[in-house]
């Protein structure tokens, strides 16, 4: 092979391999080496095509799709539920992040005066029976799970052990980090405060651990005025919750989880989709409620609106699993 | 062929591959006279169809009828990996086309009753 073809085929074979990445792992060991001389016959045919190029980015962004299981091409039953169950859960994290955000708020103004509005007052108690049901199935689903993950590890399955140490970082510094600041603003915490709908602790929980999500970002000049502690926490406490989720994310989808484990865990995922809705429509009652009692922290904005616009769009991904899931669950063994 | 191990169900399943349902009705009537590989395939469909699968579209066509049993890859010492179609891939073939022949005798007659014989 003389020189210009030699580079011309290694210059083929990266455009190959920029490709494949397109395509997530599971997919690449199984069609990677086929699809790779598919290509290589494609580019001496036609070397540019950018339908061609096009085309693989969007087949492999829905094998993507396909993998977290929400897609119409279903795996194998034991995989769509697992996956489905994972994407599901990621997705609720999303949810939560923001929902939380938006409860920490009106919970921690019901500590000082209750709501006057009736959408205000009927979103707040609406969102907290929610939050409250998603934290009993999540605790009902996490119990099995991590006991099967604990027994994994013990058996050194090392595959489990490294997500499985830096979820155990990620939520100390999570909720390390959140308890420390959880009184740093008077609003949370002061003599004045009475009993609210939610208990005045979990309510500036709550707070501190989403302080990130804040309209104070357009406003870099009141952000001057915060200590820089709490600027860093603002700015660092995103990173502590994307690693605690993507961690246990990876936890899960690594563990062997029995049959009749995974069809428990299925039935707890349609509840907690179902706890999910009854939380956006609390949020929905609220933001586009009206009336003359929408004062003070109970009075909704541009950013509670962006955060609704969120958490629907990560609702509307925890269904589609959630589909998925039912779906696949009659055919698990 | 022998075809006892498709049931019903497996052979109406093209109707499950919403938009990949054209792509994965080209690619079994490919595989009808025989194995290919990838290109193969798509240098055969080309010539009797005249249409030209791009390779995500090929692949997640393959990979669907693959995952459904309706066709499955052959050994191969080379990296291209050859396909069959499966007893229940021609069974889901055979009811894809009867139903869209009746569609297009349907079709046809009508045109022909109102608008006259080309």
């Amino acid at each position: 092979m003389t020189a210009p073809a030699a580079w011309a085929e290694r210059q083929a074979e990266r455009r190959v391999g920029r490709l494949l990445r397109w395509y997530p792992r599971s997919w690449r060991e199984r069609y990677g080496e086929e699809f790779a001389e598919l290509l290589l016959a494609e580019f001496a045919e036609r070397p540019s095509s950018w339908r061609r190029t096009a085309d693989i980015v969007a087949a492999g962004l829905l094998a993507r799709c396909t993998r977290a299981g929400l897609t119409s091409h279903e795996l194998p039953p034991l995989e769509q539920v697992q996956y489905g169950v994972v994407t599901l859960c990621c997705a609720l994290a999303a949810f939560l992040t923001f929902g939380v955000a938006m409860l920490a708020q009106l919970a921690t103004g019901w500590q000082w005066v209750a709501p006057r509005s009736a959408s205000a007052a009927g979103g707040t108690i609406t969102m907290s029976v929610a939050v409250g049901c998603l934290a009993l199935i999540g605790l009902a689903a996490a119990v099995p799970v991590t006991w099967q993950a604990v027994v994994a590890i013990g058996r050194r399955n090392s595959r489990l052990a490294w997500p499985g140490v830096l979820a155990l970082a990620c939520g100390t510094v999570l909720i390390g980090g959140a308890r420390h600041f959880q009184n740093s603003w008077p609003g949370t915490g002061g003599t004045g405060a009475h009993h609210g709908l939610v208990p005045a602790g979990l309510a500036a929980f709550g707070w501190a651990s989403t302080l990130s999500v804040s309209s104070f970002w357009a406003h870099p000049a009141l952000l001057g005025i915060f200590p820089a502690a709490q600027l860093a926490w603002m700015a660092s406490s995103p990173f502590a919750v994307i690693g605690l989720v993507a961690s246990l994310a990876t936890v899960m989808r690594r563990l062997v989880l029995s049959a009749g484990t995974l069809r428990y865990v299925a039935h707890l995922a349609t509840a907690a989709s179902a706890a999910a809705v009854l939380f956006l429509a609390g949020a929905a009652s609220w933001v586009f409620g009206t009336g003359p009692g929408q004062t003070g922290l109970f009075r909704p904005g541009l950013v509670d609106s962006a955060e609704l616009l969120i958490m629907a769009i990560a609702l509307a991904v925890a269904l589609r699993a959630a589909v998925g899931v039912r779906r696949a669950r009659p055919r698990l063994a | 062929m022998p075809d006892a191990a498709a049931t019903p169900a497996q052979a109406g399943s093209l109707v499950t591959f919403g938009r990949y349902a054209g792509p994965a009705t080209l690619i079994l009537s490919s595989l009808a006279d025989g194995a290919k590989h990838g290109y193969a395939l798509t240098k055969d469909i080309e010539q009797f169809a005249g249409v030209r699968l791009a390779p995500g579209t090929l692949y997640e066509a393959l990979s669907r009828l693959d995952s459904q049993g309706l066709i499955e890859a052959l050994e191969s010492d080379d990296r291209r990996r050859p396909y069959q179609l499966t007893a229940a891939g021609a069974q889901a073939l055979r009811a894809h086309l009867a139903d869209q022949r009746r569609v297009a005798e349907v079709g046809l007659g009508r045109l022909n009753r109102s608008w006259g014989p080309a």
